[in-house]
This record gives structure tokens, sequence and C-alpha cells, in this order.
């Protein structure tokens, strides 16, 4: 049998490469972009899990949303890249010298 | 080992390994095609949970729509890729060290001391004519008919915002008018010009 | 299946604003330029329609409807209502601004109100799912206003970068939702707070996720250690859009807290209780100290408002009503100390020039005497002087810590302040003993100086007055 810690497990590492990703990645937004979409499908995985070894169809409509709300973050999120490209030329986060944190 | 987990290790395994290959490989059309494998896995691991809607809504939307949208972009910014290839070195080592420990912390956290097979047990398998949608589609309606609306009005923002942000009229640009091109008259096309005829020469 | 048919009455302002964003965004697109000001003032009548909606629906009792999902209590009113003034504050600032940019346009208006809705229903969650579709409604919208002046360099970058950690905070905040959601089984606050106190949970599995949801909220309010937005999104927004993100969303990020912590894991309070002390130190030093090496107004406003939002956590952790009520009042003040220091950023500022230099504020007595006046109140109030406001405020909070019996707390956060004084004086005295540096004259619309002056007259009176105010928040919290 395939217990509820397996596809916990499957998701708190898909998680934690999704957050590595983001740091090893500092410099390609589109793929920082495509790290918190991993992000969200390990949520998504836990909610799911979750929902089934519950016996509660709450988790599956969170997922639903979530979903739905994940494309619309990523609508928006390229619509900024595409933006920052026409005024820069370059995605390059180390390029990014305007503003120093 | 029974079937079921033949294909949940089989599948899980393809997930990480194209999650690891999201994050490593230098070439973001490959890390999108990567992704949209990562996609297609976890819809496979979802159908094991009996999530069929919501598996199919992935495969539909995620790989249809949203990894397409990230592929136009890809291409429509024509990334010089060599500029964004030195990398890893640095942050390898120490990032590395800090990444395994808090993989190891989150999975004993959700480890089998506390999510195992005694605490939650596999629950029956429903009926072979179980509906999921139906399921999902009962609450939706009703319980959570205020987020659901909720959900179409961020829609409706994530198309404001990206028709504002990117959206550009061109001076020089050309296009149809549709509604010029309808309401033409005759008398605006077509002039009837009378003249004398001419002797050929 | 049991259900029951929800009472739409209750949430009759969130149908009033979103029907009239949509009605906006259709009546913006048949108008020209010179008569877009009848967007502006649809913009503000939606406000006002909500805010005497809002105003009428007030109960002193708490109402739950849409099946739980959904909650109406005397904070949520007021905190709506408090939202609704400071955004309507910020159209009337702002409109000369972006007329000066061409940004005078439907878009700027249409999402300022989703994002009110976003805060609205944030404010009214009474469920995880609510309370992340309000979080993520708000935050679209401001990522997007961030952007909105297209050529902008600067701001499409800070705009990024928001974007970024705002996203990557939402998915902390869903992955402790998510477990949270596995060891009690649901998305209800009540129901969350039930299954919590009937004790049968493992403590380390709820605080695994608590913690993940902290860094997400902690994200959002820009609380050190994950402040590194802060700075440079105000910084490189348009101003008017800076004083939109900086004001009215706290608001709704202290509802947050509120429902999260309070509403929903106020079980978990000796658990939470201990990271919060930490959020609030470290806001509290890092903000107040970094504020000082800063040279550009908007970054030292970034940071003075990191350290404010380390108060409004001191009065969240001390886990009483009073503190509660302490709290809302310092994030009300709070937005009304922020829209007069960013308006007075605006109301510097012209075509072309920002303003947002420490250097252009030299010798400001010299060149306009009465404006110095009002920045010297707004710079007194924040730094926590008597009578203005911001000494209220503070000192609410600091009498809420010393009740829970956290006195070294309540020092260490006093210490803070009187070195943050610094930077707060520094500015004073760059206006009425340098010699101007720009001998521009200030020529701020009518409008913008009667409501500059408007803003931080109403800081001296309530400063003078801080009952009412007071008063109403305690009210708030007296269920």
């Amino acid at each position: 049998m395939i217990a509820l810690s397996d596809y916990l497990t499957v998701a708190a590492i898909l998680f934690g490469l999704s957050v590595v990703g983001m740091f090893i990645n500092r410099k390609n937004i589109i793929v920082l972009l495509m790290c918190i979409e991993m992000m969200l499908l390990a949520v998504n995985i836990n909610f799911i899990a979750f929902s089934h070894y519950l016996g509660d169809v709450t988790g599956q409509i969170f997922v639903f949303f979530i979903l739905t709300v994940a494309a619309a973050e990523a609508a928006i999120g390229l619509a900024i890249l595409v933006v920052l490209f026409r005024n820069r030329g370059t995605i390059n986060v180390t390029d990014m010298d305007t503003l120093k944190g | 080992m029974s079937f079921e987990q033949i294909v949940f290790y089989f599948f899980s395994a393809i997930l990480l390994l194209s999650a690891l290959a999201v994050i490593t490989v230098r070439n973001p059309v490959h890390a999108a095609l990567f992704l949209v494998l990562a996609f297609f896995t976890t819809a496979a691991l979802w159908l094991l949970l009996e999530a069929e809607f919501l598996a199919i809504t992935l495969v539909l939307v995620y790989v249809g729509a949203v990894m397409v949208l990230f592929l136009f972009v890809v291409m429509m910014l024509d990334i010089n890729t060599s500029t964004l290839k030195e990398r890893l070195g640095s942050y390898l080592p120490v990032g590395g060290l800090v990444a395994v420990l808090a993989i190891a912390v989150m999975a004993a956290a959700v480890g089998r001391d506390h999510f195992g097979l005694e605490q939650y047990a596999a629950p029956e398998r429903l009926a072979a004519d179980a509906s999921n949608t139906r399921m999902i589609g009962e609450q939706l309606y009703t319980v959570y008919l205020y987020p659901f609306e909720l959900a179409a009005v961020i829609l409706l923002v994530a198309i404001i915002a990206a028709i504002a942000l990117t959206l550009r009229t061109r001076p020089g640009s050309r296009y149809q008018n549709i509604d010029k091109q309808v309401k033409v008259k005759r008398d605006e096309r077509l002039r009837v010009v009378k003249m004398d005829s001419e002797e050929r020469k | 299946m049991n259900f029951e048919m929800p009472n739409f009455a209750l949430a009759m302002p969130e149908m009033f604003v979103l029907g009239m964003a949509c009605l906006i965004l259709l009546v913006d697109l048949f108008l020209n330029e010179r008569s877009r000001v009848v967007t502006y003032l649809l913009s503000q009548a939606t406000l006002v329609g909500a805010f005497i909606l809002t105003l009428s629906l007030y109960t002193p009792v708490r109402e739950l409807t849409f099946s739980g999902t959904f909650v109406l209590d005397p904070m949520a009113s007021v905190l709506k209502m408090a939202v609704y003034a400071v955004v309507f504050v910020m159209f009337l600032y702002t409109r000369s601004y972006l007329q000066a940019r061409q940004m005078f346009t439907g878009e700027f208006y249409t999402l300022a109100l989703f994002g009110v809705l976003g805060m609205m229903v944030m404010i009214s969650a009474h469920s995880f799912l609510t309370l992340y579709l309000g979080l993520e409604l708000l935050s679209l919208s401001m990522y997007a206003m961030v952007a909105l002046q297209r050529d902008n360099r600067v701001a499409s970058e800070a705009a990024m970068k928001y974007f970024l950690l705002g996203a990557m905070a939402s998915a902390m905040l869903l992955y402790g939702m998510s477990m949270l959601y596995g060891v009690t089984g649901s998305l209800d606050l009540g129901e969350i707070s039930r299954a919590i106190d009937e004790g049968e949970i493992e403590r380390m599995l709820l605080v695994f996720g608590l913690v993940f949801m902290l860094v997400g909220v902690a994200f959002k309010l820009g609380a050190v250690p994950f402040h590194m937005w802060v700075p440079d999104v105000y910084h490189g927004a348009p101003t008017a859009v800076t004083q939109f993100i900086s004001t009215a969303p706290k608001i709704a990020a202290f509802a947050l807290l509120i429902r999260l912590l309070v509403d929903g894991l106020g079980g978990l309070q000796s658990e939470w209780h201990d990271i919060l002390v930490l959020l609030a130190i470290l806001s509290i030093s890092v903000g107040n100290i970094i504020a000082i090496a800063q040279t550009n107004i908007k970054r030292m406003l970034a940071y003075s408002g990191i350290a404010h939002a380390g108060f409004l956590i001191l009065g969240v952790l001390s886990g009483t009503a009073e503190g509660y009520a302490a709290g809302m009042f310092y994030v009300i003040v709070y937005a009304v100390m922020g829209l007069a220091g960013f308006g007075m950023v605006l109301l510097m500022s012209r075509a072309g020039f920002e303003a947002d230099s420490l250097e252009d504020y030299k010798g400001l007595n010299q060149r306009n005497p009465w404006f110095a006046l009002m920045v010297l109140f707004i710079m007194f109030s924040m730094a926590g002087v008597p009578p203005f406001i911001g000494f209220w405020a503070k000192l609410a909070v600091l009498q809420a810590v010393v009740a829970s019996g956290l006195i070294w707390l309540a020092v260490l956060a006093v210490i803070f302040s009187v070195i943050g004084a610094f930077y707060y004086l520094r500015v004073i005295k760059l206006m009425y003993f340098d010699a101007p540096a720009d001998e521009a004259r200030i020529e701020p619309g009518r409008e913008l100086a009667a409501v500059f002056s408007g803003n931080a007259l109403v800081i001296l009176a309530m400063g003078l007055f801080p009952g009412a105010l007071m008063a109403i928040c305690i009210q708030a919290f007296a269920l």
C-alpha cells in the first residue's frame, strides 16, 4: 500500500527543489517563474493527497482555485517580464542594478 | 510490490528527476519542456489519488495553455542563452548543503511517523461509477459560491493587467477596420467617370 | 447535502465595488482623454457608496454567511471603512501626478478598485480559501499597478522583484495552509480553531504548518528578515502607486494576521508568540537603523514602514483584546501618516522631476514655510513625538506589550524608536537650517495643496483627540 506520507514526501522534495531552483537560477527570470509553478504544484499534490486520505473533497476544491489563480499569476508574471524585456533588452537578473536592495 | 506501488514510484521518480532538470538545464526551452513532463507525471499521481477532474484540468490548462504561454514568451523574447549560462559555481556547495538539510527536515516532518498508514489508513477505492467531477461541482456551486465568483474576478484582473501592460498600438501599424469595411457604400468605392471616347491610335 | 441559502445582503459592499469596477471598466472605453475625469469621479463615488453601505451594515455581533467563508464583525466593518477612506484620499492626492505622467487611465482606477475588493475579501475572510483569494486579488492588482508606467525601466524592475518574491511568499503560505488542512481536516477558520482546542493533534505538525504560513505573512507585511522587496518596490514604483501599496494594503495585512493567528490558530498562541517577538524586534531595529543610511526619501520611508510593521506586530503578539485594538489603532494611524509621507513627495514633484532625494527638501522653509510646517507635523508624528497621533499609536502598543509582561521588549522598542527619530529629525533640519538646493517654486495644484494640508492637520487633530478612534478600535474587539 502507498501511505499518505509517500505522497507528502514527494511533494516536500518537489517544494524543496523549487526553492533551491529559485536560489541557483537567480539570473534567469523565466526559470524563476517555472520554479514558482513547481512550488504551487507541490502544494497541490499535498492538498489532493490529504483530500484523498481524509475522504473530504474540500482539498480538491482548494486545488481548483490554486490552479485558477496560478494561471492568472503566470499571465501577469509573463506580462511584466515582457515589459521588462522591452525596457532593458535582457532578462538577466544580475543586470538589474538600478535598484540595489 | 503491488502494481499501484510500481506506478507510484515510477511516476514519482520521473516527476522529481524532471523537476531537477528544470532547475539545472541551461536552455529555458528545455526547462519548459521538462516542466511539461513534470505536469504530466503529476497528473498521473493525481489519477492514483482519484482526483480525475483535476488531473485532466492540469493537463489541459497547464500543459495546454500555461506552458504554451511560457514557450511563446521564451521564443518571443529571443533570449540569448549564452549570457545566461555561467552559473551554479559559487552557490553550489553552501546552497546544496542548505537545500539537503531543508528537504531532510521537511521530509522528516511529513514522514511515516506522522502520516503513515496507521494514522491515515488508505481509503477504500470509490465505486467505478463514482463521479469526481460531480462531487466537485456540487460543492463548488453551493458551498463555495463566494470563492468561485472571486476566482472569476481574479481572472478578470489578470486579463486587464496583461492587456494594460503589453498592448501597444504602434502609430505606423496597419490593420483591418471591419466596422468601416462593412459600412462601406458603393459610392465610396466606385466612381463612374464620364468621358468622351477617344480615338484609337 | 446540507446547503443554506447565503445571506447576500451582508456582502453588499463587495458586490457594489465589484459591479462599479466592471461598470467603470466599460464606461472608460467610451471616454476620450479630456473626459477621463468621469472615471475618476465614478471611482470616488464607488468608495463613498461602499462606505455608506458598510456603515449601514454595521452590527455589534459576528455574522457568518456563504457557508462560513464570509464573516462580518465590527473589526471587519471598521477596517473596511478605513480602507475606503485611505484609498479615497489616495485618489485625491494622485490625480494631478497621474495626469502629468500619462498614467491617468481607466486601468489605474479599475486595478485600484479590484485591489480594494481584494482587501475587503481578506478583511471579511473566514476560511483559508477566501483569505488566499483575497490576498491574491490584492497582490495581482498591485503587481500590475507597479508596472503600469510601461516605459519606466526602474518601475518594471521593481514590479518583477515584487512579483517574484510575492509569488514565492504566496506559495509558502499555501504550503502551510495545506499542512494545517491535512492535520485539522478543514479550511474553515472556526473549525480549525475547534480542532486545535481539542488538543488531539500533535503540536509539532501544527507548528510545522504555522512556520510556513508565518513566513508567507511576514513577506506580505514586509517584516525583517523578509523585507528585501520593500525598499526596491517603494523606490521603483511611481510615487502614486507607492502611496497606494504602502497604506491601505497594510490595513488588510493586519486583518490577515488577526484572521489567521487569532481566529484560526488562537490555540497556538504560545507558539506564534515567540516567532512574532523575533519578527518585531528585527523589524524595528533593522528598519530604523538602515533608514538612517538612506539618501532617497522613498527608500527612507520604506525602511520606516518596515519599522512600523514591527510595531504593528508588537500589538498583535500580546494576545489580548487590548493588544489587538492597539495594533488596529496603529495600523490605521500608520496608513494616515503613510498617505501624508508619500503625499509630501507627490507635492514636491512635478512633471519630469520626482523630488525623491533628501537633498530636494533642503531649505523648504524658505521656499514655502506653510508646507515646511506641514512636513514638520508629519515627521514629528512618524517619530512618535507628542502631541501628534503617532505618539499615541506607539504608546497604545507599548502599553499592551508591558501589560503582557514583556517589559524588556517595550524598552528595546523605545530605544530603537529614539534611534529612528534621528532620520525624521534630519529631514526637519534640512528644511529649516540648510540653504535650498533648488530654487524652483513649488506649485502644486490647489486641490493637492488642500489635501496635503488637510492630511497633516488631521494628524495633529487626531493627536489632540485620540480618544474617538481608540474607542472604535476597542469596540471592534469587544466581542
